[in-house]
């Protein structure tokens, strides 16, 4: 039963997401400067780092299932987020072999795993033509607020989940269960 | 190590595969989302629903404490335009009156500006941004279908993409493009009004482009309104769409472009109703059905 508990927190994250876009007041939308939440993805790097052992890839399976929901309910492109979370997990999963897990780290790791997403997400839509932009104002308008702004979002959440996934994990994921 | 790596390399391999295909599949002209992606997107704007309504209602406490601040400054104003409206309303009555009398005589009920409102509520945004579009929480149970007109008080903000049972997915005028045209125009006394076509957003300058089709004698001012003209055969006429802000001839010299600027703020929705027009004629909606793909 506790084994769910991952899945219905993302499962909640992702429904705030558009629930909260819809409340946020208007003046901070409106700008120059736009972003994109990934709050999803931001659980889904602290599920890679403080809940996977090097050998099982929950996060990247829950990265294509959450991935896929995101572009159902909110582009209605399949694939598209569903390869990006699933390869920006993959990396950060890739990348806790070689560093120890601390806060500072967690930060680092979530940049380099946003800056995937984002870069992989675009660089889809700009092929298929759902989006139309320069490469260089993407950077200064879209990217560098995005990963800000998803940061400050992983801040939010670091103290509140990485005691209780390290816990989950040495309750559910003890040697000898595979994934 | 080389198995392992011959492993991931297939792996990524299968993959691209089915994401080329998945792309390909949702870019493709689809009449209807498949069953599971309904139910998907039903279940999630359930929660949203059960989620947004007290989230709703705890803004709206602040809004209003808001609002009470500069009540006093608005009710001067408001009672001075009462004033004028009591005048204005006796002589729409008597227009109703005299238009319902002469649609009587003319054995003729039916009107291009009708419509049977239905209300509904936004729930929740797309998070992805270059996809303009917002979840509102009435579906085809409701009695909404794809490419309804959507308005709010102030004016149009969009139309229905995908309707699912229970919800359905808005595009947002901001979101339109040459796929998603709409049959405008300006309204003027004497009957010289001025046709045209809304032919998608510029993302540039943030206004609609209304391609006129037909030119009228007088030029276009600024701040005229552009309002839906109905011709298209999916959305009812008299929808305000937005106001004209400038005119500049295209690129040939043959035709102009009006930029528009839509009416209402596309990041402040709340409350929505989806226009349905009354199709007395099925096959004939479907021969003229311009506004719609």
């Amino acid at each position: 039963m506790r084994r769910l508990l991952i899945p219905l927190i993302l499962f909640l994250l992702l429904i705030m997401e558009g629930v909260a876009l819809d409340i946020l007041p208007t003046p901070l939308l409106k700008g120059d400067l736009d972003f994109v939440s990934h709050w999803v993805f931001i659980f889904l790097i602290l599920v890679a780092i403080f809940y996977d052992r090097e050998n099982t890839y929950f996060s990247v399976f829950y990265g294509f299932l959450f991935g896929l929901l995101t572009d159902v309910v909110y582009t209605g492109i399949l694939g598209v987020y569903m390869f990006s979370y699933a390869l920006g997990v993959y990396v950060v999963h890739g990348l806790t072999k070689t560093l120890h897990a601390n806060f500072f780290v967690t930060i680092l790791l979530g940049t380099a795993g946003l800056i995937v997403v984002e870069v992989f997400v675009n660089f889809v839509f700009s092929i298929t033509g759902i989006a139309d932009f320069v490469w260089k104002d993407y950077l200064i308008e879209r990217l560098t607020p995005t990963i800000i702004a998803n940061i400050l979002f992983l801040l939010v959440l670091y103290p509140f989940f990485v005691k209780r996934l390290v816990k989950w994990k040495e309750e559910q994921l003890s040697g000898s269960t595979k994934f | 190590m080389r198995l392992l790596q011959k492993k991931r390399l297939f792996i990524l391999l299968i993959g691209f595969i089915i994401l080329v295909a998945l792309i390909g599949y949702s870019l493709q002209d689809r009449d209807e989302e498949t069953t599971a992606e309904q139910f998907i997107k039903d279940t999630v704007g359930w929660v949203q629903n059960l989620i947004h309504t007290p989230v709703d209602y705890v803004t709206g406490i602040f809004k209003n404490i808001d609002d009470i601040t500069d009540t006093y400054e608005e009710n001067k104003i408001l009672r001075n335009k009462i004033a004028e409206f009591k005048s204005l309303q006796y002589e729409v009555q008597e227009l109703k009156e005299d238009n319902a009398e002469l649609r009587n005589t003319l054995d003729k009920t039916e009107s291009i500006h009708e419509y049977n409102p239905i209300q509904a509520t936004v729930i929740s945004r797309s998070t992805e941004r270059w996809i303009e579009q917002v979840t509102i929480n009435k579906g085809t149970q409701d009695g909404v279908e794809e490419n309804m007109a959507v308005i709010t008080a102030k004016g149009m903000v969009g139309k229905v993409e995908t309707p699912s049972k229970f919800t359905s997915s808005v595009k947002l005028l901001t979101g339109f493009d040459k796929f998603n045209r709409i049959s405008a125009k300006i309204s003027r006394d004497k009957g010289d009004d001025v046709f045209g076509m809304i032919e998608g957003y510029d993302k540039e300058s943030d206004h609609l482009l209304f391609r006129i089709i037909e030119e009228s004698d007088k030029d276009l001012k600024e701040g005229e309104l552009v309002l839906s003209s109905g011709m298209g055969g999916v959305f009812p006429a008299g929808l305000k769409i937005g106001e004209v802000k400038e005119v500049k001839p295209d690129q040939y010299g043959l035709t102009r472009t009006a930029f528009v600027e839509p009416l209402v703020d596309m990041y402040d929705i709340n409350n929505v109703i989806v226009a349905e027009r009354p199709q007395p004629d099925d096959n004939e909606s479907e021969e003229n059905g311009e506004d719609g793909s």
